[in-house]
C-alpha cells in the first residue's frame, strides 16, 4: 500500500484514514482499485467533494460503505441511469421508463407491494398475500459452484423472509456451457461446464432440501456463451398474512442483528459482481464466496415467523450484498432516520476483524430487524428459543446520519441522504444490425430422425436426473409436480396449495429463450413473457404477475446496452399487453469472460393463481380415443429454433408475439379448462408442435396421431418440417374427450384452433404430412429412449 | 492437560461405499489409474483430560456413542498432547 | 379413549422440516397434535401427557456426523428414561425419514432386545448414490404386530413418496441373516419396496430406490409400537398429493398414507 494515501490511525484496532483530500485523479482511481471499491472517477470525485466540505478524510470503513451502497449490485446504476440512444434521445432510467411504467399504468388492485421491498407482494386470498423474488448468483457460482448456488438459494429465501413471508417454494433456472465442451478450449481460470453443473445442482439441492422448501419449478439451458458465464437464477415464493406485513420503524427502535455470526466470508462480493470475470478471478475472489448453512437459516426462519405472528418488530430486511452496510443504510434511509451503531456488538466468528470488514462482510444467514425498546427482550428470547443468536447492535436515530462506533471510538459518520444519491450514470447505447440469413435446405422426407435428435438435444431432453435430487414434495402442498404421467413428462408449471382450508392454488411457471436473444433481444423478451404466461395458463393459472431477471454483458459497452434497451422496451409493451404487471426483478450485468459476453438472457417468472387446484390440468395424455386440438396459429418462425440448431443454422425468422392472438388463445384455454373440457394441455415451445406432441405422448405411454393438413398456418407455410418445428408463440396442444367436441369448439371460438389428431391406444406416434403420408412414425419407447438418454 | 485427537471414521471393509465408487469413477475419467477409493470422515478434537489414558477412554467412548455406527463404521484415532498456545 | 382426547407430540429441532404437514395429517383425523421444539420437550412439557410421539422428517442438526445421530443422542441423553417409560406404557412412537434414522441411531429400532446402547442397524448412503425424491411402491408385510399398519391388509401395495440421500437399510454384515430371521420371527418388518404389482424389488433399482437390505423400507420394534419408515406418509395423506390424480380427473379424497395415521389413532383409542 502506498504510504501517503493510507494513513494508519493510532487506535487499538486496525483502521486507516484514506487521504483523498490530497489525492489526484490518478490516486483516486488507484484507491478505488486497491480497496476493491469498483467506483469510477466521477464517483470518486463526488466522494472527495463530500469530504472536502467536511474538512476531513474518510476512514476505510466510510469509503467501503459508500462503495458497497453505490455498487451495481446494490444500486442498479445501469437501470437507474441515463441512456443516450443513437438518435440522440435520452432514456432516464430503464427501470422507470419501461418496467415500472407497465405496472404503474396497469395499476392492478391485487398488487400489494411492487419493486419497493425485498420481494414483490400480490394478493392471494383473504388476508393472505404471495411474496416472490428471483435473484441471480452467476459470479459466485462461476468461482465456487456449490457454495455459489447454495448461497444464491439462501439469499433469495432471505429476501422473502425480508417481507415477513414464509418461504413455501423455490424455483431455479440454470444455464451452463455444453457438458461435452472440449477441455482444451477452456481458457485458464474457467472451469469445465460439467464441473460447474455438478456443483451448482448439488448446491441448490442441498440448500432447498435442508431448509425444507420444495423446489418446484425451473429450467436448465445449455449455450456456448455460458461456458465462461454460468447462469444461476434462484427464486422463492412465500406466503404472508398481509396484516402482518409491518414496516413502520421509527427513531429509537433497536437494530437487531439475528442469525449466523459474522466472519470474513464474502467480503467484496458486491463489488466483485460488478467487475468482469478475468483469469485472476479465481485466486483474487475466493474469499468473496460465502459459506452456506441452511440449518441456521431454517432456525432463523422459525424465529422470524414467531416474531411476526406476535407483531413484535417494526421492520425487517435481509443481509445480502454489502452485508450490514447496505441493510442498515437502506433501513435508515427507508424510514427517514439515521442510525447509531456499536460495531463491537456484532457477534463474530473470530476476533481480529477490522471494523470495515465487520461492516461489509457478507456472511450468510443473517437478518436485520428493527424492534421497539419495549419488545427487545421478547424478540431476543424468541431467537434464543430456536438456538439463534440475536443482538441489538444499535438504534435508529432521528438525525439522518449514520454513526458507527467501535471499541468506544467513532469510526464513521456519513449523511444518509448523501449515501443514497450517487452520481447518475450517463451511458450510450448502440443498436447493432446483425447480418443474419434465413437458411435454405431441402425438406427431409422422413422427419423421425430429426424429432429424435431434438428430443435428445440437451435443451429439450429430460432433466429428471437433476430434478429428482431436489425435494419437490416437502410441505406436502405440491399439487402439480415437476413431472407428470407414468413416464415423468415435463410439467408446464407447478401448482401449490398453500392453505389447508382453501382450494385456491399458486401457479408457478417461467419462460426463457436465450437462443432467440442471438437474433433479437426484443423478441427474445417478448417470447419469454409469452412462454411464461402460456405455461401458466396451460396448467390452469390466470391473473399472472411477472418477474424480470436480466443476465447481460457489460453495459458500459454500447451494443450490450442497446440490446438491453430493446429488451426492456419489449417488457413494457408485452407486460402491458398481457395485463401482467411486473412486481419484482433483478439484473445481473457484466457477465463477460475471456470467451466473450453472455448471450442476452431474460428469465421471466410468472406467478398465477388457480381458483380450485382440482381443476388443474397436467400435460400427459389421458385416454385413447380423445381428440387433440391445437390452439394458436403457426408461422414460419424457425429463427433460433432447435430444428435450425440441429441443422447447424441460427436463422433470422425469430418467433414474434401477436398480442391480440396471444390474448385470445390464452383466454380460450383458461375458459376451456374451467369448464372441464380439457384432459391435458401442453404449451408449444422448443421443438414446436412435434416436441410438444411427443412429450404429451411419451409422458403418458399412449400413442398419438397428428394430421398436419389441419394445422392452422400462416399463408406461406407449406413445409411439413417447418409446421412441425416452428416455434411460434402463444400455441397450445389440448386433449379433449369426444363428448366435449362441440362444447370445446364453441368455447375456443374466436381463437385459431383446429382438430389435428387423436390419442392412440397402441403406443405408436404418427404424424401425417400435408399430403397425408406419414412424415414421422415412431414407437413411444423410442421417443422415451431419446428423451431420457442425455443427462 | 489438553490433547489433540484425530479420529478417522470409515466404512467397514466389505461394505459398499457409493461415495468412494463415484469418486473412483470421476478420477478414472480424469485419466488417473485408480483401483479403489474409500471415503471416510476425519474429526479433529481438542480435548481436556487428566492423562493420555484418560483421554483415550474418553475418545473411545465418543467414537462408540456418536462418531461411528458399529453396524457399518470402523474408527481409529491418534492422540497427541496439545502444545500450549 | 375418544379421538379428540388423543394428544400427539411432534418434536422438532433445528433442521426438522416436515412437522407442519405431519401435524396436519393427525389433526385431519380429529386428534390434537402439537409441535414442540426439543428444548420444550426436554424441559417444559411432560411427554407422558401425550399419547403418540413423532419424530418427523428433515435434517435434524444438519445431519452432521450421520443422519439423525445427533438428535438421537441428545434425546436419549436428556430424556432417555422418559422415552423408555413412554414405550413401556405401550404408547406409540413414529419416526418418518429423518425420524426413522433417528430411531435407529438411538437404539429404539429395531430394539430386538429392548433399547440397545449402540445402533443395531444403519441407514447408509443410497445406492445408486444421491438424493432422490420420487414415489415408490411399498408392500405391507406385517402380520398385525405393528400398530401403525393394522388397518392395512397384509400384502397390500401402497404408494408413498421417498425423499432422502441416506435410506439404505443395513444390518451388521456378519449377522445379517441371523438378525433378519429374528426380525421376521418377531414380525418387525413392516414395509418393503416392491414393483407396481407388488413383486419384491429384490434389491433392484429403481423399485428398491436406495439399495436397502431385503428391500426394507420400514420396521417396528418387537412390541409393534415403535415404527420407523423412510417414505413420507404425510405426503400421501390427501388424494390431491398423489402424483397422478390428474389422470383420474378429480383427486380421490385420501392417499395411502392416511391408513398409517388412522391405524395408530384407532390403536390408541382402543388401548387407552
Amino acid at each position: 500500500m502506498n504510504k501517503h494515501l493510507y494513513i494508519k490511525k493510532d487506535l487499538p484496532f486496525e483502521i486507516y484514514e484514506i487521504n483523498i483530500l490530497e489525492a489526484d485523479e490518478k490516486d483516486l482511481l488507484k484507491i478505488s482499485k486497491e480497496m476493491g471499491l469498483a467506483l469510477n472517477l466521477e464517483e470518486m470525485l463526488t466522494i472527495r467533494n463530500y469530504f472536502l466540505q467536511k474538512h476531513r478524510n474518510p476512514t476505510d470503513i466510510e469509503l467501503q460503505t459508500i462503495g458497497q451502497t453505490w455498487s451495481e449490485h446494490c444500486y442498479h446504476k445501469t437501470f437507474k441511469g441515463l441512456i443516450i440512444l443513437p438518435d440522440g434521445r435520452e432514456i432516464d432510467s430503464l427501470f422507470k421508463t419501461f418496467i415500472a411504467k407497465a405496472t404503474r399504468e396497469l395499476n392492478m388492485p391485487w398488487c400489494i407491494s411492487v419493486f419497493e421491498d425485498n420481494a414483490g407482494i400480490i394478493h392471494f386470498e383473504g388476508d393472505y398475500g404471495i411474496a416472490v423474488k428471483v435473484e441471480t448468483h452467476n459470479h459466485p457460482s462461476a468461482i465456487e459452484p456449490f457454495g455459489g448456488a447454495a448461497t444464491g438459494i439462501g439469499g433469495v429465501i432471505r429476501d422473502v423472509l425480508g417481507v415477513w413471508a414464509d418461504p413455501i417454494a423455490c424455483m431455479d433456472v440454470l444455464g451452463f456451457g455444453p457438458l461435452d465442451y472440449d477441455f482444451s478450449k477452456l481458457p485458464p481460470g474457467i472451469k469445465h461446464p460439467r464441473y460447474i453443473f455438478r456443483g451448482v445442482v448439488d448446491g441448490i439441492g442441498s440448500y432447498g432440501n435442508n431448509m425444507g422448501i420444495p423446489t418446484v419449478n425451473g429450467a436448465i439451458y445449455f449455450d456456448e456463451s455460458y461456458v465462461g458465464n454460468v447462469v444461476v437464477y434462484c427464486g422463492c415464493v412465500g406466503l404472508l398474512p398481509i396484516s402482518r406485513y409491518v414496516k413502520n420503524a421509527r427513531a429509537g427502535d433497536h437494530l437487531v442483528l439475528a442469525g449466523g455470526r459474522t466472519g470474513r466470508d464474502g467480503i467484496h462480493g458486491v463489488t466483485f459482481a460488478s467487475l468482469e470475470l478475468t483469469e485472476k478471478s479465481e485466486e483474487v475472489s475466493r474469499p468473496a464466496v460465502q459459506i452456506a448453512n441452511p440449518i441456521e437459516e431454517e432456525k432463523l426462519k422459525r424465529a422470524i415467523m414467531a416474531a411476526r405472528d406476535l407483531g413484535l418488530a417494526s421492520s425487517i430486511t435481509d443481509l445480502g450484498g454489502g452485508g450490514l452496510s447496505s441493510a442498515v443504510g437502506e433501513t435508515a434511509y427507508k424510514f427517514k432516520c439515521g442510525a447509531s451503531l456499536k460495531l463491537d456488538n456484532v457477534p463474530l466468528k473470530y476476533s481480529n476483524m477490522a471494523p470495515w470488514e465487520i461492516y461489509i462482510s457478507e456472511s450468510q444467514e443473517r437478518m436485520l430487524l428493527t424492534v421497539p425498546e419495549s419488545n427487545l427482550d421478547k424478540v431476543i428470547r424468541i431467537f434464543m428459543n430456536e438456538n439463534v443468536e440475536a443482538t441489538s447492535i444499535g438504534k435508529l436515530t432521528s438525525d439522518s446520519v449514520l454513526k458507527i462506533n467501535y471499541k468506544g471510538f467513532p469510526v464513521a459518520e456519513l449523511d444518509i441522504p448523501f449515501l443514497f444519491s450517487p452520481p447518475k450514470f450517463r451511458r450510450t447505447a448502440k443498436f447493432i444490425k446483425l447480418k443474419l440469413k434465413e437458411p435454405f435446405f431441402p425438406e427431409p422426407k422422413d422427419l423421425t430422425k430429426d424429432l429424435l435428435e431434438i428430443l435428445s438435444s440437451p435443451n429439450v431432453a429430460s432433466k429428471e436426473s437433476v430434478v429428482r435430487t431436489y425435494d419437490h414434495e416437502v410441505k406436502g402442498n405440491t399439487v402439480l409436480k415437476p413431472f407428470c404421467g407414468r413416464n415423468n413428462g415435463p410439467s408446464d408449471a407447478a401448482v401449490i396449495k398453500p392453505l389447508d382450508d382453501s382450494w385456491r392454488g399458486i401457479v408457478i411457471s417461467c419462460g426463457i429463450n436465450p437462443s432467440y436473444g442471438k437474433i433479437s433481444a426484443y423478441w427474445m423478451a417478448a417470447s419469454a413473457i409469452d412462454e411464461a404466461i402460456r405455461n401458466n395458463a396451460a396448467a390452469g393459472g390466470r391473473r399472472v404477475a411477472l418477474l424480470d431477471n436480466f443476465v447481460w454483458g457489460n453495459p458500459e459497452k454500447p451494443d450490450r446496452l442497446g440490446s438491453l434497451v430493446r429488451a426492456c422496451a419489449a417488457c413494457y409493451r408485452f407486460s402491458k399487453g398481457f395485463r401482467a404487471p411486473f412486481i419484482s426483478g433483478k439484473d445481473s450485468l457484466y457477465n463477460e469472460s475471456p470467451l466473450g459476453p453472455v448471450t442476452p438472457t431474460l428469465l421471466i417468472t410468472a406467478i398465477g393463481v388457480v381458483p380450485d387446484v382440482r381443476k388443474t390440468v397436467s400435460m400427459d395424455l389421458k385416454e385413447a380415443g380423445n381428440l387433440i386440438y391445437i390452439v394458436g396459429q403457426t408461422y414460419a418462425e424457425l429463427g433460433g429454433s432447435e430444428y435450425y440448431r440441429i441443422k447447424g443454422f441460427l436463422g433470422k425468422s425469430v418467433p414474434k408475439v401477436r398480442l391480440k392472438e396471444a390474448r385470445r388463445n390464452i383466454r380460450a384455454i383458461t375458459r376451456a379448462i374451467d369448464r372441464g373440457y380439457v384432459r391435458a394441455c401442453h404449451d408449444l415451445s422448443e421443438g414446436g408442435l412435434a416436441v410438444a406432441a411427443a412429450e404429451m405422448a411419451l409422458a403418458s405411454g399412449y400413442g398419438l396421431e397428428i394430421w398436419l393438413r389441419n394445422v392452422p398456418v400462416a399463408d406461406d407455410l407449406r413445409r411439413n418440417d417447418y409446421i412441425l418445428f416452428s416455434e411460434s408463440n402463444s400455441r397450445f396442444l389440448v386433449e379433449v374427450p369426444v363428448k366435449y367436441k362441440e362444447a370445446f369448439e364453441s368455447t375456443v371460438r374466436g381463437a385459431h384452433h383446429a382438430l389435428i389428431g387423436k390419442v392412440r391406444g397402441d403406443g405408436s406416434f404418427i404424424i401425417y404430412g400435408l399430403n397425408r403420408d406419414p412424415v414421422i412414425h415412431a414407437g413411444i419407447e423410442e421417443l422415451i429412449d431419446s428423451w431420457k438418454k442425455p443427462l | 492437560m489438553r490433547y489433540i485427537v484425530r479420529v478417522e471414521v470409515s466404512l467397514k471393509p466389505g461394505h459398499s461405499d457409493p461415495e468412494g465408487e463415484t469418486t473412483r469413477e470421476a478420477l478414472l475419467e480424469l485419466n488417473y489409474p485408480v483401483d479403489s477409493v474409500r471415503v471416510g470422515k476425519v474429526y479433529e478434537i481438542l480435548l481436556e483430560a487428566s492423562s493420555i489414558n484418560d483421554a483415550q477412554v474418553k475418545v473411545e467412548e465418543m467414537c462408540r456413542r456418536l462418531l461411528a455406527n458399529p453396524v457399518k463404521d470402523d474408527y481409529r484415532y491418534e492422540i497427541k498432547e496439545a502444545s500450549n498456545e | 379413549m375418544r379421538r379428540e382426547e388423543i394428544r400427539v407430540c411432534i418434536v422438532r429441532v433445528g433442521g426438522t422440516n416436515c412437522d407442519a404437514e405431519t401435524k396436519r395429517s393427525f389433526e385431519d383425523l380429529g386428534v390434537k397434535a402439537f409441535v414442540y421444539h426439543f428444548n420444550e420437550v426436554s424441559q417444559g412439557i411432560d411427554l407422558l401427557d401425550y399419547h403418540i410421539l413423532v419424530f418427523p422428517g428433515g435434517f435434524a442438526y444438519g445431519d452432521y456426523v450421520r443422519a439423525g445421530v445427533i438428535f438421537a443422542k441428545n434425546v436419549m441423553a436428556r430424556m432417555g428414561k422418559k422415552i423408555i417409560r413412554f414405550v413401556d406404557e405401550g404408547k406409540p412412537i413414529l419416526g418418518i425419514c429423518n425420524g426413522f434414522q433417528m430411531l435407529v441411531e438411538s437404539g429404539l429400532l429395531p430394539g430386538i432386545n429392548g433399547v440397545s446402547e449402540h445402533p443395531e442397524a444403519a441407514l447408509a448412503t443410497n445406492i445408486p448414490i444421491g438424493y432422490r425424491c420420487k414415489w415408490v411402491y411399498l408392500r405391507h408385510e406385517n402380520n398385525g404386530k405393528c400398530v401403525f399398519t393394522r388397518l392395512i391388509p397384509k400384502g397390500r401395495v401402497l404408494r408413498i413418496p421417498i425423499s432422502h440421500a441416506e435410506g439404505r437399510f443395513l444390518l451388521p454384515r456378519d449377522r445379517e441373516k441371523e438378525i433378519l430371521n429374528k426380525l421376521l420371527e418377531n414380525d418387525q418388518i413392516v414395509l418393503r419396496y416392491c414393483s407396481e404389482n407388488g413383486e419384491y424389488a429384490e434389491g433392484r433399482y429403481p423399485d428398491n430406490p436406495n439399495g436397502s437390505f431385503h428391500d426394507i423400507a420400514g420396521i417396528c420394534n418387537p412390541e409393534g409400537t415403535v415404527f420407523g419408515l423412510m417414505p413420507h406418509p404425510e405426503r400421501a395423506y390427501y388424494g390431491w398429493q398423489l402424483p397422478d390424480w390428474t389422470r383420474i380427473g378429480k383427486p380421490p379424497r385420501y392417499g395411502d398414507g392416511k391408513m398409517i395415521f388412522e391405524s395408530v389413532v384407532q390403536y390408541v383409542m382402543r388401548k387407552f
